[in-house]
């Protein structure tokens, strides 16, 4: 019986090869990417979880307001975890990371240095805590004593071609030497640790900021077990008074808790669980680049959505072109079948379209996966072997095919034999407000949709083009120039002298990505604790503000034949906005670094410059200062236009003259620059993506509908047309109903769209406007869109021979 | 003249073989007969009032249409032809069910872009003549068959058509409905109109003025 069904609904699928391919493509395509959504949100959600008390791990974090903007800090200061494990006994050990960025490693017997992208400083509790598995060395002491570090596979193949590495050697940026004490394997790629690749004992590292002022170590706790982490946060607040306030004493003698937040001051200790770290946290100096809960919100969204237009499509095109099948219902059911044999066998049909358009679904998946993965930095894997991943899809599958035809099945077997017989087939037809409403959503949905794209491409223009207030182009960053050492004045000098370069200037302060140092400033006058000047103090050379061409405001540059500009500093607008002072009144004050300290050091401000974003547009620009001061990390090149790979050729040279042996190792500025908005880019291409397969998934709809709308009036429109109407006013007249829809779709839509896209902008403190234009563009690529589907349908019916549809035997 | 039929054929593939539709069809049709067309089912009378009304192709043969070379025309001016000169009825009537009579009147004159006050005015005569001004607000289910055929015949004319071409007119109704409606079609007739009519009844085509009959696509 069920071999009859299945051969029979196969021949009948093959009867009608375009409706079941547009059912099958729709299907295969709702399944492809509602799968990979789900592969890429099950892999977000589980960030972290891998590790095996991964609910029991807190991070600690630390929200402050102390002088200049607040700050959500990942990191809080270095005594802190000792002190937890000492006063809150819920807590069973503690774990600080202190991040050493990009390191340049060399084995002791070599000059060559192979750079590892992330490192870290760790306590020897790390291996205990996430319960590391060494392949190599002793868990317990692998990384307590000074001088030892643990490495990953993969980076002990690349330094010493073998991963058994115990005792090796290793140069650490050319100072200090280590001694590989333990192999790991490659950290998990969905965990907040995926980059990193070596992590140095704690106890190598020298911290002179290992005070409860500074917060440089991302700081992680076990509770134990049964224990809230509700139950820790008064004591964990407690530290403030505890250690806090004495050591603000130091600087501020007497000062109360209660007089520092009446100040309107604060410090805030939180815990955040490890497993929400990924999705939750948006802090200054996160360990990894982090996801959004807000994208996995859309994204459940845009795959729900995707599933559920392959569903409806499908009941649509199946009824649409059911009239045709009404006669075979009719026949059916004049010799003797009963209306639950009828629907046993559509639902036979549809089932087994399901099913191929799943095999499709899942050959798409697997040949897109490893572009998908590029374009979201992911490493999601096919679940070949998941016997939960096929059970889970299959019963998905069966529901979905079931589902969608159901509707068409009962629809279908309702037909009454003595009208479809008779051909009659005129008013059969139900539920036409039903699927109207459903292509409003439909539309609804594809116009949020495009919005959304356009604004995300429109704030990305905004930041590509937005005045920076530096210069960008044509600007080239040397890495690593401090390994010349005394060599490094002299590279700059030749680089300079170059006829192919217009300026070079040496610092490690960058705009992009790069070193920032913030510290406590002090107006002359205004001495007191509340209001001290959190301050980036950048260290650059007097080639800076010319190389990147920054704006002064008032006064003047660094200049080398005044002696006393050692001690000169040049602040930016938002520093002055904070000291409240004018640009012409700034000019000749002295401003302190710390007060109190042995460190004390006085400067005097000669110029101001205007603001330039040397963060991301999330952020608002802060207060920002420039001294003359040797910081040579990297050297910052801006070339004449031209030939660039001649000068870069030409600087390679001059490298190479100092430095036999070494790299040179560069990077254009504008990429380092783009590199910040990562993010942002792919959400771009992500939305771009779905946006794409929504609508056409939309269209395959509305392409049903219309050819559904066009047999149902095809007497009608045989009549109009041999009482003279026209072609273009029978299309006109088919199209117009389905506008109709789409612009209550479109009026539906454009606010929605609005008010979404503008909370999202409202991340960016420096953003687009959504003007009309984006809402009339969304409303016009809806319509050209909805127009190009229907009118192939409409035209085909308007130009129909009305003979053969009014013909009545 | 009003139009020439000469030596039409009409054919279809199938199977390998030429099945003839028309075979060979001579007809001239005076302005003012009344012609009926019988033959058994099959034999090509709808074919050849198709052909008739432009509404289907020949595949040889010429037609000369109120002076117009049909067959050399470009289809959209063989529509232009149609619509200005012919007016259809049809068997199953063929109104349009969301539309009240007066609507299915006021059809055609929209599509030749008559002004209102001159569409309200040929409506107007028109359900005045076919006595049927008090059903002009009630939708086709609510009539009669017969009443409906009336519409059917009423549109048909209301833009002034030279030749009315009907499809078995009577074919749905029964025999008084179906009197009435051939009366009707001799009294149009007599007031100059020309109609050719495809009936299968001996009755019915008594009341035209030459009967053509058909078999297998040939005039016999």
């Amino acid at each position: 019986m069920l071999k009859n069904q299945l051969k029979i609904a196969w021949r009948s699928i093959k009867k009608q090869p375009f409706l079941n391919s547009l059912n099958t493509l729709g299907l295969a395509i709702g399944i492809a990417g509602t799968l990979m959504i789900s592969l890429y949100i099950y892999d977000e959600l589980n960030y972290d979880k891998m590790f095996a008390d991964a609910d029991r791990i807190h991070r600690v974090n630390v929200d402050a307001k102390f002088g200049g903007p607040a700050r959500e800090m990942s990191q809080v200061s270095g005594p802190m975890a000792e002190a937890i494990l000492n006063d809150i006994p819920q807590v069973e050990q503690t774990l600080r990371f202190r991040p050493w960025g990009t390191a340049s490693l060399s084995t002791t017997d070599s000059r060559d240095l192979i750079l590892e992208q992330k490192t870290a400083f760790a306590d020897s509790t790390l291996v205990d805590m996430f319960g590391l598995e060494l392949l190599y060395g002793n868990p317990k002491q692998a990384l307590s004593g000074p001088n030892k570090l643990i490495i990953t596979e993969t980076a002990a193949e690349k330094h010493f071609k073998t991963t058994e590495a115990i005792g090796q050697k290793l140069v650490l940026n050319e100072g200090d030497t280590y001694t590989v004490t333990g192999v790991i394997e490659d950290l998990p790629k969905n965990s907040f640790l995926k980059d990193y690749s070596v992590f140095m004992s704690m106890e190598s590292y020298t911290d002179q900021y290992l005070n409860w002022g500074s917060h440089n170590y991302n700081t992680f706790i076990k509770l134990k077990e049964k224990v809230d982490p509700a139950d820790i946060a008064a004591p964990l607040q407690g530290m403030m008074e505890k250690y806090l306030i004495p050591y603000a004493q130091e600087f501020f003698p007497g000062i109360t808790l209660e007089q520092f937040e009446a100040s309107g001051n604060y410090v805030y200790y939180s815990t955040m669980p490890l497993t929400d770290i990924h999705l939750y946290s948006n802090r200054d100096t996160d360990m990894s680049q982090n996801g959004d809960i807000n994208n996995i919100y859309i994204l459940s969204f845009i795959a729900l959505f995707l599933i559920a237009l392959a569903s409806i499509n499908f009941m649509n095109l199946s009824t649409a072109y059911s009239l045709k099948r009404s006669k075979e219902v009719g026949i059916r059911k004049t010799l003797g079948s009963d209306k639950s044999a009828l629907i046993r066998q559509f639902l036979t049909e549809s089932g087994l379209i399901t099913f191929g358009a799943m095999l499709i679904g899942i050959v798409l998946v697997i040949i897109t996966l490893p572009y998908f993965n590029a374009l979201a930095d992911k490493h999601l894997e096919f679940p070949y072997f998941n016997p939960i991943f096929w059970g889970f899809l299959l019963l998905s599958v069966a529901i979905l095919g079931l589902l969608s035809g159901s509707y068409p099945a009962f629809f279908m077997s309702k037909f009454a034999p003595a009208k479809v017989l008779k051909g009659v087939s005129g008013n059969t037809v139900g539920g036409s407000r039903i699927r109207s409403v459903l292509v409003v959503v439909q539309f609804t949905v594809s116009v949020f949709l495009i919005i959304g794209t356009l604004v995300v491409s429109q704030q990305l223009r905004f930041i590509q083009n937005k005045d920076l207030g530096y210069s960008k182009d044509q600007v080239l960053l040397v890495n690593n120039v401090n390994r010349l050492g005394n060599g490094a004045v002299s590279f700059k000098q030749d680089v300079k002298d170059l006829a192919s370069v217009g300026n070079a200037t040496m610092s490690g302060y960058l705009p992009t990505p790069s070193y920032r140092s913030d510290s406590s400033f002090f107006l002359e006058g205004k001495l007191s604790q509340d209001e001290v000047v959190n301050m980036q103090g950048w260290r650059v050379d007097f080639d800076y503000i010319n190389t990147l061409d920054l704006d002064l405001l008032a006064g003047r540059d660094f200049d080398p034949r005044i002696s006393t500009d050692s001690s000169a500093i040049i602040i930016n607008e938002s520093a002055l906005k904070v000291m409240q002072l004018s640009p012409e009144q700034a000019l000749g004050k002295r401003i302190f670094n710390g007060i109190g300290e042995e460190s004390t050091n006085e400067y005097t401000v000669i110029g101001v410059i205007k603001n330039f974003h040397f963060e991301s547009m999330r952020q608002v620009i802060r207060p920002l200062s420039l001294q003359l001061a040797p910081s040579n990390d990297r050297l910052i090149v801006k070339l004449n236009s031209g030939n660039f790979e001649n000068a870069i050729s030409q600087i390679q040279e001059l490298w190479d003259a100092q430095s036999p042996g070494i790299g040179l190792d560069y990077q254009f500025m504008d990429d380092s620059f783009n590199e910040v908005y990562q993010n942002e880019q792919r959400l771009g291409k992500i939305f771009i993506i779905f946006t794409v397969l929504s609508i056409f998934i939309a269209c395959l709809g509305l392409f049903g509908l219309a050819a559904f709308n066009a047999q149902k009036r095809i007497k009608e429109i045989g009549v109009r047309k041999v009482l003279g109407a026209s072609v273009s006013q029978i299309t006109y007249r088919l199209s117009f109903d389905f506008l109709k829809l789409v612009a209550i779709a479109i009026i539906v839509a454009l606010p929605l769209g609005w008010l979404a896209m503008n909370r999202w902008l409202e991340d960016f403190t420096y953003r687009t406007d959504i003007g009309l234009g984006i809402l009339l563009a969304a409303a016009i690529v809806a319509i050209a869109i909805a127009l190009i589907t229907i009118s192939y349908q409409s035209i085909k019916a308007a130009i129909a021979n009305p003979v053969k549809s009014l013909r009545t035997e | 003249m009003l139009l020439e039929l000469k030596n039409i054929f009409k054919w279809v593939n199938s199977g390998g073989q030429r099945i003839f539709l028309l075979k060979d069809i001579n007809l001239s049709v005076e302005e003012g007969e009344f012609i009926s067309v019988m033959g058994p089912s099959g034999s090509g009378k709808s074919t050849l009032l198709n052909v008739i009304g432009m509404l289907d192709q020949f595949n040889e043969g010429e037609y000369q249409f109120f002076g117009e070379s049909v067959h050399a025309l470009k289809e959209k001016h063989r529509a232009n032809l149609y619509k200005e000169y012919i007016g259809f009825v049809f068997q199953a009537y063929h109104l349009l069910d969301d539309l009240t009579v007066y609507e299915n009147l006021e059809m055609p004159l929209l599509y030749k872009k008559f002004k209102g006050a001159e569409r309200k005015a040929m409506v107007a005569d028109m359900l005045d003549r076919f006595n049927i001004v008090g059903k002009k607000d009630l939708f086709p289910a609510q009539l009669s068959g017969g009443q409906q055929q009336l519409v059917g015949v009423a549109r048909a004319l209301i833009s002034k058509p030279k030749l009315i071409l009907a499809d078995e007119p009577t074919g749905n109704l029964n025999s008084k409905q179906g009197e009435e409606i051939m009366d009707l079609f001799k009294q149009l007739n007599k007031e100059g109109v020309t109609i050719i009519q495809v009936t299968h009844s001996e009755k019915n085509a008594a009341y035209g003025s030459r009967t053509i009959n058909l078999l297998d696509g040939r005039k016999v």
